[in-house]
């Protein structure tokens, strides 16, 4: 049995709300925070810089409990790009919200910086909040989790859970650059991958891919989210070909699932999630950068839509029991 | 330490240089930061090396060698006729290239290399992290232990770790390396600062980083240090490491110098650089810098490796022991 959704559509539309920084589109890698009688969902916007290359930017959009009004949008900096040479000097997306200990709130961010023969590295970091969400601090200049032995590049997309005493992440890291053809640019390949630690900062990794691969060896997978729900721990994440995803109908980001028993193991279904690509509207030819989540009882996601969410993002509310298609 | 010890170097002259016929075509240019293997056969001095630049004018790096004859180190019985390593995958952090490089050999007779893997940055010029290639068959040739480097960015190393020197003390592995604290940007072209720091493993894979600089500044703020080789001799540890100022130091009066640290524990370091012992010479291939030393015990005594002007450029040196004072 597939899952059923009510759809309802493209809730944030970054261009209707007068972000700060000059972001002038995207609003992309949405994720909800449940806030004193308000949802607030953190997400990356794009500037440009003098050279006219995007800079992610991360803004928050605070909206009635029920996702029907927005009420209002940062106007300052939540989290500072990094100083020259760091690790996410040239931009921070996607960040994901842990809720930690003494009201605070921690930011892991995927930090990007330039290359030279490939277009950018990508590395994870960690900022604190002390003021209820509205700024962040970073822990240190560098990252928490970067490139290692077995995962060369590319490491970024944390999602974090706590479970008992022990922190888990999932994240995703470069398994290798393609070249397609002569003059085409290089192209990544990253997977989805789990570590765990005793305190959120120090962590240790596997350095293996924990999602089985459906569209063959290059396949691009991101963003992972994870809800625990009756014991049943559920991910949703995203997945796309490595060559012609921008361009080509079909080969862009669709949104994949999996379900795990034992936080080990994955079993991975994607038909299953019930959100297939329609081919129509805002979502009709992408689906990506989802994040599951608890809204007041229900299940819920917020996901971006075509164009790697230039547009925003929209919500979809679960209408049937996400463990009814478990074989326990 | 109240006693700090003094140690005298006599200069035995410039043992390789890049222009030397002996050199293959792809030694164009640079022979740095000398790392030795000894081997029945001969002492294999390891190096740094650079083939022409490409047309932007910018360099790769390759590990290569020579063989010395083992009772006259002055002689070099053979060269590498090929690198020893090839260059990093695509978009990994040694995709340009290797240097400094730091040869050790674990338990088993496996010769590991310690390595700084270079790639290029938009927004500053290149970033560094540390690799391990593997020889099996006593230094002749090197794979990688993985794609990506053992030890690379942490909150506060953020950027640039490079310069590793690895030495094994009790069974206990040592990482001493650089890692960047800054980059300085209002001098045109941005130039990093960076501090030696430590690390030590059980393995010599998974380090567990001390997170402090260990050694005292003296040319203030700025001052960037690297190449840390420590030897032990007499019962203590001794420390020749390289120091320079963080800009305008391609030159003979801000260019690198050999500094000195001693140390009973390997933790805390006494820093005293008039005790290195070995300065510039007053004309030549060393005139204006020499650094990356890296000491060695050889025939009852010990043995300096150093390179000259331009760190590294034309070459390097060797230099043995001529008095110790305590």
């Amino acid at each position: 049995m597939e899952m059923k959704w009510e759809k309802k559509g493209c809730v944030f539309d970054p261009t209707q709300h007068g972000l700060p920084f000059g972001c002038f589109a995207y609003a992309k890698g949405p994720q909800a925070v449940a806030m004193d009688g308000f949802r607030r969902v953190y997400f990356s916007s794009c500037s440009q810089d003098s050279s006219r290359k995007y800079l992610s930017n991360v803004c928050y959009a605070d909206f009635s409990l029920d996702f029907g009004e927005v009420r209002k949008v940062n106007r300052h900096e939540v989290i500072a790009l990094g100083e020259l040479g760091a690790f996410d000097e040239h931009g921070i997306f996607p960040v994901h919200i842990f809720r930690g200990e003494q009201r605070e709130l921690w930011a892991y961010t995927t930090g990007w910086s330039r290359r030279v023969s490939v277009s950018a590295e990508g590395a994870i970091g960690l900022a604190i909040s002390r003021d209820l969400g509205r700024t962040f601090q970073k822990v240190g200049v560098g990252p928490i989790v970067c490139a290692s032995l077995q995962e060369p590049f590319l490491i970024g997309d944390p999602f974090i859970l706590k479970v008992r005493d022990a922190f888990h992440m999932w994240y995703i890291f470069g398994l290798r650059w393609i070249s397609p053809d002569q003059g085409h640019q290089a192209e990544r390949v990253y997977k989805i991958a789990h570590a765990t630690s005793t305190d959120g900062i120090n962590w240790k990794r596997e350095g293996l891919p924990i999602i089985k691969d459906s569209l063959g060896s290059d396949e691009c997978q991101a963003l992972p989210s994870v809800l625990e729900v009756n014991g049943i721990y559920h991910m949703v994440f995203c997945y796309r070909d490595a060559v012609g995803f921008r361009t080509e109908p079909g080969k862009g980001y669709r949104l994949g699932y999996a379900y795990s028993l034992d936080l080990v193991q994955w079993v991975r279904n994607d038909r299953l999630l019930g959100l297939p690509l329609t081919g129509e509207g805002w979502d009709g030819e992408m689906m990506c950068y989802p994040h599951l989540f608890d809204l007041g009882g229900r299940i819920a996601l917020l996901y971006n839509g075509n164009n790697f969410g230039r547009n925003g993002f929209g919500l979809a509310i679960l209408q049937s029991d996400i463990n009814e298609h478990i074989i326990r | 330490m109240n006693n700090i010890p003094r140690f005298t170097w006599r200069k035995l002259g410039h043992l390789f240089s890049p222009e030397s016929s002996l050199a293959p075509p792809w030694m164009h240019t640079h022979a740095q930061t000398p790392s030795v293997l000894q081997r029945r056969d001969c002492l294999r001095i390891f190096f740094c090396t650079r083939p022409p630049a490409d047309v932007a004018g910018l360099f790769v790096s390759l590990i290569g060698f020579v063989d010395v004859e083992p009772n006259n180190l002055t002689q070099i019985i053979r060269v590498s006729q090929t690198p020893v390593l090839d260059l990093g995958q695509r978009g990994s952090f040694d995709e340009f290239g290797a240097n400094p490089v730091s040869i050790t050999t674990t338990e088993n007779n496996d010769v590991r290399a310690y390595y700084a893997g270079w790639t290029r940055c938009e927004s500053v010029p290149f970033n560094a992290a540390i690799g391990v290639a593997v020889s099996h068959d006593n230094g002749d040739s090197f794979r990688r232990l993985g794609p990506g480097p053992v030890l690379s960015y942490s909150l506060d190393e953020p950027f640039v770790i490079g310069s590793p020197k690895v030495r094994q003390f009790n069974k206990t592995w040592f990482l001493h390396y650089a890692a960047g604290c800054r980059w300085l940007k209002q001098y045109g072209r941005p130039e990093p600062v960076y501090r030696i720091r430590c690390a030590t493993s059980h393995d010599g894979i998974v380090w567990n980083k001390e997170g402090r600089d260990i050694i005292s500044l003296r040319l203030g703020a700025d001052e960037c240090q690297a190449g840390a080789d420590i030897v032990e001799f007499k019962e203590l540890f001794h420390m020749f490491f390289s120091y320079r100022q963080a800009v305008d130091f391609r030159n003979k009066d801000r260019g690198y110098r050999i500094g000195y640290a001693v140390s009973k524990n390997m933790r805390n370091w006494t820093r005293s650089d008039s005790s290195a012992g070995i300065d510039v010479s007053p004309e030549g291939w060393d005139s204006e810098m020499v650094s990356y030393a890296h000491v060695f015990h050889w025939n009852g005594t010990l043995y300096m490796l150093y390179q000259g002007n331009d760190v590294g450029r034309s070459g390097f040196g060797l230099a043995v022991l001529d008095s110790y004072e305590a």
